[in-house]
């Protein structure tokens, strides 16, 4: 059956993840690969995927599973997953279990696993696209403007969120801006739309000099970076009038991997509390726990898949460091079955518990 | 001065290896009593919700020791011989077993990547003020008494085939198969139900320190030893008769969620019924006995 597939045109879909989705479309139609985008995660897509996924599997995989099934039916026939950015953790084995399941649901397809290794994208994408070497350079020069961009504005709008005077401004200059990029198709436009977002954001009109509460989200990368996985967490703290901080993105991760140091750095930062690596970005929640309570946030959520094994190995961890220091601490573990009012709740709560703490600090 | 010695979890990697090589040293061992409800029923409170049941287990073994002795030994299993990672979680318990416990944690790191297993423990010998010669004469002592063990296991293994009747092998971690208060007395329950239980632990590889099996392998390089174990010793037991096969995981063991997915297949391959039984805190004998009865009659 594979033979099929060798002599037709591969047709792409690959894993959702959250706004930088735009970017990965970007560098497959930049490289002239055929890709059909994967359909927006909502509650019939998750369905779909948990419909074919191992039970006690973790959520993002069956997220990511929901997120292809469309693609396939509509004319898909390979996919992309990239493997072991987790490191000890299950998301190694991501592409094999997907492989697997999908095949055993009736879907021919061709799988391509790679690592999340510079040399082993380069050659996988070299493999698909036969695309030639400069073409994959410039390709990938315009997925990191995209990237750079996306994310840049999405910490924007973690500020003037909570500090806008017409409520809802920003999340619609947000939406229109990510649809600006998504159909930006030149490189050379790209400065001027760009400049042209920025300059939305310059114009929004803000309330000033606010001291905000500020709370950080912290936790499985996934988890923390796709609003339609968190239930749009950053925006519901944002009209509430709180700064929202997030280190997670993927240059965070991109970064770790070109410079293996930070994780040094990090790991003498968290000797008192963890004296080795746990897999995923374990190591990094205790971290960035710290950082957060020195920079003095008012709390922090830590975000994870339920049953995610690195952060559900530290978040003992952590929360003896919100006993210790008394940072107002809330960990969710989303999946399949949470619905947002139960965590529409135990929000409101805890913003009322940060609020109340960071008013007894200004006092 | 007494050492304690959870039984439980890291324990059952290397049954009897930790008592004899302390023991050689002239330490009193402590080791935690067999797994019973009450141990259970503490670890569950302190351990975090969506952990593993067995490492709810172990932390109840750990505060069952906890101000009983003057050290409590956890050690940082990080590798193996063959440099593969034990599960993750293994990584972090000593420093989670020091949020725990106010007796003092005991601890080193056995990393094979970037050192071998005997030097570790001549380090851990010094920490213990030990002259080198005696760490020496404890870590042979220690190995012969592991391989004593697993010659009676071979032994055993080799006769339970010899006997008549249907075989079962029981998949599993060996702190799975080994507790028989955690598995339920599974082993007991088959026996009565006229099965003959094997332990995939027992099966032993014909070839050691094999590599993976070159051919196309119809499941991932797992980086786990224990996933390149098991589907090494499947292939092993597949070559004898069998007619059955139960995997039985520890309710939220996430590695047990990727390796189900290919034991499973490679039974069904074989045409070898298979059956999955998750067990937790709650898991009653009532409800297990029922599905080994339904599982052993559609045997038939």
């Amino acid at each position: 059956m594979d033979t099929i597939h060798q002599s037709s045109k591969p047709i792409i879909t690959f894993a959702r993840w959250g706004n930088y989705t735009i970017a990965f479309k970007t560098l497959f139609e930049q490289l002239g690969v055929e890709i059909i985008p994967p359909e927006q995660t909502n509650p019939t897509t998750i369905a779909e995927g948990v419909k074919v996924s191992p039970e006690m599997y973790c959520f993002p995989l069956k997220v990511t599973l929901g997120n292809v099934i469309p693609s396939l039916r509509k004319g898909a026939n390979t996919v992309f997953m990239v493997q072991n950015i987790g490191g000890s953790c299950r998301q190694r084995y991501y592409g094999a279990v997907q492989e697997k399941v999908l095949k055993e649901a009736g879907h021919d397809i061709n799988f391509l696993d790679f690592r999340a290794t510079p040399k082993d994208i380069f050659s996988t994408i070299k493999k698909i696209s036969g695309a030639s070497t400069w073409q994959i350079i410039k390709a990938a020069r315009f997925f990191f403007k995209k990237l750079r961009l996306i994310e840049k504005i999405e910490k924007m709008v973690q500020f003037y969120r909570p500090r806008e005077i017409e409520k809802g401004t920003t999340d619609r200059i947000l939406t229109e801006g990510l649809f600006e990029i998504e159909k930006s198709d030149n490189e050379k436009d790209f400065s001027r739309v760009k400049k042209e977002i920025l300059k939305r954001f310059s114009e929004i009109k803000i309330a000033k000099n606010r001291r905000l509460p500020k709370v950080a989200l912290i936790g499985e990368i996934y988890t923390v970076c796709d609003s339609t996985i968190n239930f749009d967490m950053e925006s519901k703290l944002g009209k509430e009038g709180i700064e929202v901080h997030r280190e997670m993105d993927i240059t965070y991760h991109l970064k770790k991997l070109l410079f293996p140091w930070k994780d040094w750095i990090i790991q003498k930062k968290i000797n008192p509390y963890l004296r080795s690596t746990v897999g995923g970005h374990g190591r990094d929640a205790i971290y960035e726990t710290l950082n957060y309570v020195k920079k003095d946030f008012d709390g922090i959520i830590h975000l994870l898949p339920f049953g995610c094994m690195p952060e559900v190995t530290v978040r003992p961890i952590l929360q003896k460091i919100h006993q210790e220091k008394g940072i107002p601490f809330l960990s969710l573990s989303l999946d399949e079955q949470v619905a947002e009012a139960g965590i529409n709740t135990r929000l409101e709560a805890f913003v009322d518990v940060v609020r109340n703490y960071h008013q007894s600090k200004n006092h | 001065m007494t050492i304690g010695i959870p039984q439980a979890l890291i324990y059952w990697k290397r049954p009897y290896f930790w008592e004899t090589f302390f023991e050689d040293l002239s330490f009193k061992i402590l080791l935690s009593p067999e797994t019973n409800k009450e141990i259970i029923e503490m670890g569950v409170k302190v351990s975090d919700p969506e952990t593993c049941f067995a490492e709810k287990v172990f932390f109840g073994h750990l505060l069952w020791l906890d101000q009983k002795c003057d050290y409590i030994f956890v050690p940082r299993l990080k590798t193996n011989k063959e440099k593969l990672e034990y599960c993750p979680k293994f990584f972090a318990l000593p420093d989670l077993a020091k949020i725990l416990v106010k007796t003092s944690i005991l601890t080193e790191t056995f990393d094979e990547r970037k050192e071998k297993f005997e030097k570790t423990l001549r380090k851990l010998g010094k920490k213990l003020n030990k002259a080198p010669k005696a760490v020496e004469e404890a870590v042979k002592a220690a190995f012969l008494k592991e391989e004593e063990f697993k010659e009676k296991e071979k032994e055993d293994f080799l006769k339970e085939m010899k006997t008549e009747g249907r075989k079962i092998v029981l998949v599993s971690h060996p702190y799975n198969l080994y507790d028989e208060y955690v598995n339920l007395g599974l082993r007991d329950k088959l026996r009565k139900l006229g099965v003959q239980p094997i332990f995939l632990e027992e099966v032993p590889l014909q070839t050691q320190n094999s590599k993976f099996e070159n051919q196309d392998l119809k499941y991932p390089r797992f980086h786990w030893e224990f996933g390149k174990e098991w589907m090494e010793k499947i292939s092993a037991i597949l070559n004898y008769e069998i007619t059955g096969a139960i995997e039985v995981s520890s309710f939220q063991c996430g590695c047990d969620a990727v390796l189900k997915e290919f034991v499973e297949k490679r039974f069904k391959e074989n045409k070898i019924p298979f059956l999955y039984l998750l067990i937790d805190e709650q898991s009653g004998e009532a409800g297990i006995q029922t599905r080994l009865e339904a599982f052993i009659d559609t045997i038939q």
